[in-house]
């Protein structure tokens, strides 16, 4: 594989049920709080309340198309990288200028599922079609380049789980293959009934605060929220002497083949796409400070999962933000990406919350305590439904 | 990116040669679909795609819990694979993205139904998994056995387009040697619903379908199909689109859009008769430009396409002097895509 030049990022926005920037958000993660509890926005007759991690403070955009308001995914997308701009320092009449790209992963924000919709149209009746209108205007990508009035492609990833993931690694490309000369990347996604249900009828649902790589784990909660890097070339970055606040380095991508909604058991996707990724970037497994894991809380996942780590990384100090965001499907990667920035500049990681008790089919345990980081480089990796694996390497420094 | 397998499903039927027929013809066969509504059950116009072929190349066994919609995309990904000369091959160094706009609907509506019948405890776990919109591609790698990068785009109208450029980074990184790349969309009741009810939707002929492609890197000295040469995607903010002179275009509609944005002078294709209206039409325009630089002629403009704008439409059949083609796509918030390809 071709070496990868490292892409600068500039800008960093997020919201989800741990913050509504990125401040608060690290601020709860090393403080170890959470705020899992059953869903507020709708209702359900399931016999136990499974907790979800909501965003309840009120999403700051009004954007609107034909008159209706953008839906709840798109929104969350549209602050995120409002913030993420405001970051990087950027405001948006000089990015209309320039090749800019939108790349974000979501799952919600792209599916036609409406129950109010449905339910009416099943009745026979004439329902408002309000929103269709909301899920033809709501694609995330393209809300975020309409919102803030962009010129360059668009591409909404809907890889399932590792979609944020996917989406900074492939928006990197953009930057380095000379397409755009800033790239908006990130992912996004709401609580919605009909995931709620799914993941539920599954069985991979936790009806107490999820507990990553815990042997007492019983599945996952599921969140919300929006993260968004904003990624520019050096000579973008360099003529506006802006500096970069960490780097794009590697990205990995492989598929399982294996199983639609459980990883391979003996887990070579990930281990060939954490290979590659390091590849693509040149360094070496030694050279990892830190892993920001999957780690969803779901028995096979952190199995599998923890396994690779022990054999490719074996040593290095890993952790799971789900315990205080929850699984935000498309917009996990993305948060995490987010998060593993901000732990690289602090040179610190925050306790893998949930986690209390070592699982003896576990070879490695996640940090339990807010942990202090050398090292230039951190991992953040995705594994996702369909057997899709994702992994993007950062770094302190460009060299 | 070099083309050098096609493989099609859709109203026109199954295979590059159903499609090449139907150029021929000028159309192909249009169903009725009926659809509910409060004043009663309303007809309208399909071109529906029957995935009974798949039988060919994956036995039914192992198919019948994958739906309607995962189905067309594996029929027209093992067809080029097969036109490809690689239905056999290793595919460790393969990479699949599957471009759609509205997924796998049948099967979210589905889903809804055992949610809405069933009540919520009692929702449907492989409906749930199926209404997915990577379960397309998930299925593809698992029966195929492709381990390389999987990627799953839904841009609606820019779906195909935005798709090739992450073809295009894998190729261009030797993450993958080759790429099996489509476009899949298919009906279902309440899609026809929304286009009953929706404004500017109800004139054109709903379609469904997949078209997908193996490329490679442009390594390839003749592939069959020449080159995907360039691709350009954005928002054009009411800038005329830049195609080249000497290019025929290829547009999902001879509509006002087109008009306005297209330099004057242009010749002109619309090929949606053939395979009907769905995000995903620029693949089959694809497909259809492939197979013009594979024949060696232009097919004519199907005549149902009509020319309110007075378009330069290309009307009949021709020898083939153009040595470019321009898949053209424009949506109504400003976003286009022109996908060329070309000989060389």
């Amino acid at each position: 594989m071709k070496r990868a030049a490292p892409v600068p990022i500039t800008g960093v926005g997020c919201l989800c049920a741990a913050g509504m920037n990125l401040q608060q958000c690290m601020d709860s993660l090393f403080r170890g709080t959470r705020h899992a509890a059953p869903p507020t926005r709708f209702e359900t007759s399931h016999p136990v309340n499974y907790p979800v991690f909501e965003v309840h403070a009120d999403i700051p955009t009004t954007a609107l198309h034909h008159g209706v308001e953008l839906g709840r995914t798109s929104r969350l997308a549209v602050a995120a990288a409002i913030q993420a701009v405001q970051d990087a320092r950027w405001i948006p009449e000089q990015l209309r200028s320039r090749r800019v790209g939108v790349c974000m992963g979501t799952t919600v924000g792209s599916a036609m599922n409406s129950e109010e919709f449905y339910r009416q149209y099943r009745q026979a009746e004439d329902p408002d079609m309000d929103p269709v209108i909301r899920f033809l205007a709501g694609n995330p990508a393209t809300a975020v380049a309409r919102e803030l009035g962009l010129t360059g492609p668009c591409q909404t990833v809907v890889n399932a789980c590792s979609s944020g993931t996917d989406a900074v690694g492939l928006g990197a490309f953009w930057i380095r293959s000379g397409i755009c000369d800033v790239v908006i990347a990130g992912g996004a996604d709401e609580l919605c009934r009909v995931t709620y249900n799914g993941f539920i009828s599954l069985m991979i649902s936790d009806d107490s605060p999820c507990r990553p790589f815990d042997r007492d784990r019983k599945g996952l909660n599921l969140g919300e929220g929006a993260a968004v890097l904003v990624l520019e070339s050096d000579q973008t970055s360099q003529a506006r002497m802006k500096k970069a606040r960490s780097f794009v380095l590697g990205y990995g991508s492989a598929s399982d083949a294996y199983h639609l909604t459980a990883p391979r058991p003996d887990g070579s996707g990930l281990r060939r796409a954490i290979s590659e990724a390091l590849n693509h970037c040149g360094r070496s497994a030694e050279e990892v400070a830190f892993v920001n894991a999957h780690g969803t809380g779901t028995p096979d996942n952190d199995r599998v999962e923890c396994r690779i780590l022990q054999e490719v990384l074996p040593g290095v100090p890993f952790f799971s933000t789900k315990g205080y965001t929850g699984h935000a499907l498309g917009a996990a990667g993305a948060l995490e990406a987010a998060f593993t920035v901000a732990c690289l500049e602090q040179g610190r990681i925050p306790q893998s919350v949930g986690f209390a008790t070592k699982d003896p089919e576990l070879p490695a345990c996640p940090v339990k305590h807010p942990t202090t980081v050398t090292g230039d480089i951190a991992i953040s990796e995705s594994l996702a439904f369909g057997g899709q694996n994702a992994v993007v390497i950062f770094g302190k420094e460009g060299a | 990116m070099a083309i050098i397998g096609v493989g099609v499903v859709g109203g026109f039927g199954c295979g590059m040669t159903d499609l090449a027929g139907a150029l021929t013809q000028g159309g192909a066969a249009v169903k009725t679909v009926s659809v509910k509504t409060s004043k009663g059950m309303v007809s309208q116009p399909a071109l529906l795609a029957d995935p009974s072929s798949l039988e060919r190349f994956v036995p039914k066994r192992a198919v019948r819990r994958i739906d309607h919609f995962s189905r067309l995309a594996l029929l027209a990904a093992h067809l080029a694979l097969e036109d490809a000369g690689k239905l056999h091959a290793e595919r460790q160094k393969m990479g699949l993205v599957v471009a759609t706009g509205y997924g796998a609907t049948r099967t979210t509506f589905a889903f809804l139904d055992s949610v809405i019948n069933d009540g919520d405890p009692y929702a449907s776990p492989t409906l749930f998994s199926n209404s997915v919109h990577n379960a397309a591609a998930g299925h593809l790698s698992i029966l195929l056995g492709v381990t390389g990068p999987c990627l799953t785009v839904s841009q609606f109208d820019m779906s195909v387009a935005s798709s090739l450029l992450s073809a295009w980074q894998w190729l261009d990184e030797e993450r993958a040697d080759t790429v099996l790349l489509g476009g899949v969309d298919e009906y279902c009741e309440v899609l026809g619903y929304c286009r009953h009810r929706l404004p500017g939707c109800q004139s054109a002929v709903i379609g469904e379908g997949a078209a997908f492609f193996v490329l490679s890197r442009d390594a390839e000295t003749s592939p069959p199909y020449g080159f995907i040469s360039d691709l350009q995607i954005g928002n054009h903010w009411g800038r005329e689109l830049s195609t080249p002179h000497d290019a025929l275009l290829l547009l999902d509609a001879c509509s006002s859009e087109y008009r306005q944005y297209i330099r004057g002078d242009s010749r002109v294709a619309s090929y949606s008769p053939i395979y009907g209206s769905l995000p995903v039409g620029m693949a089959f325009d694809m497909a259809i430009a492939s197979l013009s630089l594979k024949e060696g002629k232009v097919f004519p403009s199907p005549k149902a396409v009509g020319n309110p704008f007075r378009l330069n439409i290309i009307e009949q059949e021709q020898d083939l002097i153009i040595p470019q083609f321009c898949c053209v796509k424009l949506t109504e918030n400003g976003q286009f895509a022109v996908v060329t390809l070309a000989r060389r």
